[in-house]
């Protein structure tokens, strides 16, 4: 080793405990500016060049840095994103968060010719500014942020492992199968980022639908019926129900019902809404029959919907049989369920829907 | 009303015996307090010899549930009579609990 290499590396040997210091801020800004916008991703990972690292570049092209400052990736950063469209969001984040060396930033996603695939990855070369920090010397010292999907961060790891473990020249053969598949994992990323756009307007149109009320149109699913639930159809038979007893209502997730209707034959949120107005009325009879006399005052908010659905069985002729099957779906299937089904006809069946 | 507590190797067990009314209430939310500091246990309330349970037992059942999940304990409600079940339907509990 040369001289100058030697004492570039004497300058990282004393730098090392300040790049570690910048280190832990660029992280802990990297990780609350992602939480603060709301960007979640695959991971943030930081990691300062090992001292035989930097004498293995420096072995290489040395002579081409005066000083350490010069070396760009001392420190590194990388977030590593779910989608290829955060990528973006998170550069333009970067760029408020970070003074940006344009000059030596790179989008290496944008330097493939039409016909070539391979590495993408955006860089960034960056100084913390004095509103993140004001500390001259962490200031002064640049770092490198890459920014990738996941797959662009595995085909990039892959590539590393395979053509730096060999020690051999790839042959052009496979270089050129390796690239097909940073091709594929393109055409990937985008796949994704298109469904996850696509699912999004698709759930802003089925919240659109619930406000409006055009539930009829909605397809019952789990996704749909979740919007459906964020309206609190039930909420003013729970509140009827406890009004009762002066009741306090326990909130309790509701989603297990969705098996409940499609098996009640249910397939839009507005076959829900019709069978809701047809049992509401005999649904908050059942609770005051079971209830009044009572003097229990606390229930779940599962009351409202489990009375609507015993009230719809018990009309449509489904009986104790129905009624199992409903605690079935809803307790899990066990020994007790025929035994509850029972006792909840007993209690019916001197009500008026039931004649 | 009493309520012993036993441990099984990862079971806490506590074991019901009476009426859980209003009146016997502040005395079992006393003793089922082990329950809720419990990390990573299987929570079991045997109510074998549970005979009744009002608003105040089901709001003791509750923070136990509430606490259970909050320090990685699952609850398991055992052997409740037809009573008891009947209330757990009525109110709406019966799918707060795992009930065996």
């Amino acid at each position: 080793m040369d001289l100058h290499s030697e004492l570039l590396l004497e300058e990282y040997d004393s730098q090392l405990p300040l790049i570690e210091r910048l280190e832990k801020v660029v992280e802990a800004t990297l990780k609350d500016a992602l939480d603060r916008n709301g960007i979640q991703i695959t991971a943030v990972e930081t990691r300062i060049k090992t001292r035989d690292s930097l004498a293995g570049k420096l072995a290489l092209k040395g002579s081409k840095y005066q000083s350490l400052s010069d070396i760009t990736d001392i420190l590194g950063a990388r977030v590593i994103t779910f989608y290829t469209d955060d990528v973006d969001r998170i550069a333009a984040m970067a760029e408020k968060l970070f003074d940006i060396d344009w000059e030596n930033s790179v989008d290496k996603r944008r330097l493939h010719d039409t016909d070539s695939f391979g590495y993408n990855s955006l860089h960034y070369i960056c100084r913390l500014p004095k509103t993140v920090i004001d500390d001259p010397e962490l200031n002064a010292i640049r770092f490198e942020l890459q920014l990738r999907t996941t797959l662009q961060h595995a085909w990039a790891s892959i590539n590393h492992d395979i053509g730096y473990k060999t020690g051999v020249e790839i042959p052009r053969e496979y270089l050129r199968r390796i690239n097909r598949l940073a091709g594929i994992l393109e055409m990937a990323d985008d796949e994704f980022s298109r469904i996850r756009t696509e699912i999004t307007d698709y759930r802003r149109r089925v919240q659109q639908l619930v406000q409006n009320g055009q539930l009829s149109e909605v397809q019952l699913d789990g996704d749909t019926f979740r919007s459906y639930l964020r309206a609190r159809p039930f909420e003013a038979l729970n509140r009827r129900i406890a009004a009762l007893n002066q009741a306090e209502i326990q909130e309790v997730p509701l989603d297990n019902y969705l098996g409940v209707f499609i098996a009640l034959g249910c397939k839009t949120l507005g076959d829900i809404e019709q069978l809701k107005k047809k049992c509401e009325e005999n649904a908050y009879i059942l609770a005051r029959h079971q209830l009044g006399n009572t003097d229990l005052d606390i229930i779940s908010s599962s009351v409202g919907i489990q009375n609507i659905c015993i009230v719809w069985i018990l009309t449509q002729g489904g009986g104790k049989i129905g009624l199992t099957r409903l605690f079935n779906a809803l307790n899990g299937e066990n020994e007790h369920n025929s035994l509850l089904a029972d006792m909840t006809y007993e209690q019916a069946k001197g009500l008026a829907f039931m004649k | 009303m009493t309520t012993e507590i036993k441990e099984n190797g990862n079971q806490l067990i506590a074991l019901f015996s009476g009426r859980l009314d209003t009146a016997a209430a502040v005395q079992t939310a006393e003793d089922v307090k082990p329950l809720l500091e419990a990390q990573n246990k299987e929570i079991i309330l045997e109510c074998e010899a549970l005979d009744y349970i009002s608003s105040s037992g089901l709001r003791i059942f509750l923070s136990i549930r509430k606490e259970a999940a909050a320090h990685g304990s699952k609850v398991i409600v055992r052997n409740i009579n037809s009573n008891i079940r009947q209330v757990f339907v009525m109110t709406g509990f019966i799918s707060l609990f795992e009930i065996e």
